[in-house]
């Protein structure tokens, strides 16, 4: 005879694997990987990349290689920073959250300053003026 | 290498699809149903092969699953060499996009190994073949892992 636990155990297995592939992609796409804190980087653009699934931007910071997360390719677009606004070489200003690990050269960035002009990619999220 | 990676960026489609707002995540989406397919659908002929599930009749059951992994396989493919087209060059510098790409490699060359073995029809389970399906469980579940870290090493 089956055991009735079996589908119990099944169910809870599979809701296990569920919210650790949750947390996961949370941890990725949303903002808990970061620290609270605002953090700025000034350095020179090394790559643009503005497309899915999310758009970045390297930045070479006094010699450190950093890796600048942005919005969706459709959000960063709407903010008005597309390809054509900036280039590899071009000072840029990033402001937003660093990665929770500093020992990641990472941020997601909500204001991006290129060439005198900022593009707010998470404008609800930039820091009051 | 590097010209033909930054070629395939520079394909209409690929552009299109590497801005786009609805597309990219309908081909995204595709490529979980796919994986998921191909995972169920694996490991339910493993587990029979390697002796659960006694009251169905091996033979169909494992053809039935064979031929569903082998259609998902196909869509995983497809919507797999989109996602990657859109950023060519960096998913191909990627350790971690190797390593996945290599256990797909393993895990093909299993398959083929299995059905040299199975040729000659219904042999029982049992010693290689299990190792064989015990094998092919541990590199599919091996592939999974590896391709969802893909988005979090980039």
């Amino acid at each position: 005879m089956q055991s009735p636990f079996n589908g119990v155990w099944s169910v809870a297995l599979t809701a296990a694997v569920m919210l650790a592939a949750g947390t996961a992609a949370y941890a990725h796409h949303g903002w808990s990987w970061t620290q609270d804190g605002f953090f700025e980087l000034r350095g020179k653009i090394t790559a643009i990349y503005i497309g899915n699934p999310h758009a970045t931007l390297d930045v070479d910071a006094e010699g450190e290689a950093w890796r600048v997360e942005m919005a969706p390719p459709s959000r960063t677009i709407a903010a008005g920073f597309t390809e054509e606004v900036a280039k590899v070489g071009d000072e840029v200003t990033a402001i937003g959250n660093r990665s929770l690990d500093e020992q990641e050269k990472r941020m997601k960035a909500v204001r991006v300053i290129v060439g005198g002009k900022t593009y707010d990619v998470y404008p609800d999220r930039v820091p009051p003026a | 290498m590097d010209e033909f990676l930054a070629g395939i960026e520079q394909l209409a489609f690929v552009r299109g699809l590497k801005a786009s707002f609805v597309a990219y995540p309908i081909v995204n989406a595709l490529h979980i149903m796919s994986i998921g397919a191909l995972l169920t659908s694996v490991m339910l002929m493993d587990f029979r092969i390697i002796g659960a599930f006694r009251s169905l009749p091996r033979a169909a059951f494992v053809a039935l699953l064979r031929r569903t992994a082998l259609g998902a396989f196909a869509g995983a493919l497809v919507t797999g060499a989109l996602l990657f087209s859109v950023r060519a060059r960096g998913y191909a510098a990627m350790p971690i996009f190797l390593a996945k790409m290599t256990l797909i490699l393993l895990a093909g060359v299993n398959f083929l190994v299995f059905m040299r073995r199975a040729r000659g029809g219904d042999e029982p389970a049992g010693g290689a073949v299990t190792i064989l399906a015990v094998l092919s469980l541990v590199l599919w579940t091996s592939v999974l892992f590896a391709g969802r870290f893909i988005g979090f090493l980039n």
